[in-house]
């Protein structure tokens, strides 16, 4: 099957994907945190028991695992491919993955709060992640009974997520946008409307690969479907700007931005070794070419499947032996070669 | 301890890298840590980058107000967070410490929700029972320890009703599993 990530983006736009999570939490329990170890391995293993019957409109399989009995690695390459969060690393506790074969949905069970339901699309499709996440909201909320408060809302082990309990974010690739001097102020203006942008690899100029994730910043006395429109537009308004300023750098600099495609490509297709930081930026200037027609690609092709493919975790577990960190970037570079779509 | 890698800011968190065994130390400032290439991927941060405390500062409680006591003796009677680790974790720890903690950050919740009530989305109250943890196939193993676990208890329920011969099969499933394991 498919996997979410390895759909084409769409050419001429700079929206890579959209993600929508829920967090809830069952009333029955304290939450995450102030559980015993008992109750955590009962909670999870209750929910993991009682969703045995999901189905989808994809008709996906879902795998069913206990995240205590996963290795490190296991759970790195997930995080670097977004279905896990950073903070399954440190949890000693039990957990549990619920997650759809394409890893379009997942349900992380016992994490930072009891139930975190994460649905991701290729494109800006933050309405049909939210549909199919509250579908799943619904199906589990069937069996288990959720901590919820008629002036809270749904109540979150983090005051950041009360209420809704709603994070939709549009990651936007932002190579030329980010480079202007008052990027910083655009973001700043954001704030005040409610909306988060960050980098997705690292803050300012180390964000190699210049993806950004717009998000909202309140889960409380918003309705979804307010929290929805307020991130569309904001990532719809800075795609935009994006593109306003490549179809200027087309106009004036036509050579330099053709050289600088074709330059990247070129490192991507032939060099040896690579570094993360150094594959993330040559992929983001061969993602723009392709992206501003410079490049015609053959087949149309997922340049993010590339930038998740050349994460270290990912390729470590490819692996047939640990690797020294030399070694990562030579095997970077080899992935980058079998796996570069062809030019015309 | 200046930061190893901007050399600008103090250090604030150790963190420990392993890769293939290796194991080295780095002290790092909070910016510098929160950008980390978690591709060393057995990456421990042995002192969190306190998102706690910035929430603590986002939520407007001031140190004054943590050393004056004034709710020092708040506690939920539900899951025992005192008011201290409330302020300093920034985290419920459970449904009732809403309702403890909720009215003493009344402004403090609107400054950073920019509202106190909920319009959203409510949960349809059909509770049915709780779903039992069922042995489905799809279910994932539990680990050798935890089924070895549940295998001795099994035995012991047969000796109970006298039923040596179930509690021989069980017995001999151990033995398997922990061959298993070992090999
Ligand atoms: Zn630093
Ligand atoms: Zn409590």
């Amino acid at each position: 099957m498919t996997k979410w990530y390895e759909v084409p983006e769409s050419v001429d736009s700079s929206v890579i994907y959209s993600k929508v999570r829920l967090v809830r939490n069952w009333a029955e329990y304290p939450f995450p945190g102030k559980m015993t170890k008992e109750q955590s391995l009962e909670l999870t293993a209750r929910i993991l028991g009682g969703a045995q019957d999901l189905n989808d409109k994809n008709h996906n399989k879902y795998l069913y695992s206990y995240l205590h009995q996963m290795s490190d690695l296991e759970k790195a390459v997930l995080i670097e491919r977004k279905v896990l969060n950073l903070d399954v690393l440190k949890k000693k506790d039990a957990g549990g993955l619920i997650l759809s074969e394409d890893e379009r949905v997942s349900i992380t069970i016992n994490g930072e709060d009891h139930v975190r339901i994460q649905v991701l699309e290729k494109g800006l499709k933050l309405d049909e992640c939210y549909k199919a996440a509250d579908l799943m909201d619904d199906y589990i909320g069937k069996s288990i009974q959720y901590a919820f408060d008629e002036k809270y809302g749904y109540l979150t082990a983090f005051p950041t997520n009360m209420g809704t309990g709603l994070r939709a974010s549009v990651i936007v690739h932002l190579p030329m946008l980010s480079r202007k001097k008052n990027f910083n102020g655009l973001v700043a203006d954001m704030g005040r409307f409610g909306i988060t942008v960050r980098g997705v690899y690292g803050e300012g100029s180390e964000n190699y690969g210049s993806l950004y994730r717009v998000s909202n910043q309140k889960t409380l006395g918003q309705t979804e479907k307010d929290i929805l429109d307020l991130v569309s537009k904001a990532a719809t308004e800075l795609a935009l700007q994006e593109h306003r300023i490549r179809r200027e750098a087309l106009k004036h600099h036509a050579i330099m931005c053709a050289d600088e495609a074709y330059k990247s490509y070129g490192v991507l297709k032939y060099a040896r070794r690579l570094s993360k930081n150094d594959a993330m930026e040559y992929l983001s200037k061969m993602l723009s070419g392709i992206s501003t027609g410079i490049l015609e690609v053959k087949e149309p092709c997922s340049v993010h499947e590339l930038i998740l493919g050349v994460q270290p975790a990912n390729l470590l577990s490819q692996a047939d032996r640990p690797l020294s960190k030399e070694e990562v970037d030579v095997v970077r570079a080899d992935y980058l070669r079998d796996h570069i779509p062809e030019i015309r | 301890m200046l930061c190893e890698q901007c050399k600008k800011r103090e250090a604030t968190v150790r963190y420990v890298e392993v890769v293939n065994g290796v194991t080295t130390e780095h002290n790092l400032c909070g910016v510098c840590a929160s950008q980390l290439d978690i591709g060393s991927f057995s990456a421990v941060l042995e002192k969190e980058i306190s998102l706690a405390s910035l929430l603590s500062g986002l939520l407007g409680i001031q140190d004054t107000e943590k050393k004056d006591g004034r709710f020092a003796d708040v506690v939920c009677p539900n899951c025992g967070t005192t008011y201290e680790t409330f302020v300093e974790s920034s985290r419920f720890g459970c449904r009732d410490c809403y309702s403890v903690f909720g009215p003493l950050f009344g402004d403090n919740i609107r400054h950073l929700q920019g509202s106190e009530r909920h319009v959203g989305k409510r949960p349809d109250y059909v509770i049915r029972e709780a779903v039992e943890p069922a042995e489905e196939p799809l279910m994932p193993k539990l680990s050798v320890e935890e089924q070895i676990r549940l295998l001795q208890a099994r035995i012991k329920d047969a000796i109970r009703r006298e039923d040596y011969e179930e509690a021989a099969m069980l017995r001999d499933e151990i033995r398997s599993l922990k061959e298993e394991n070992e090999s």
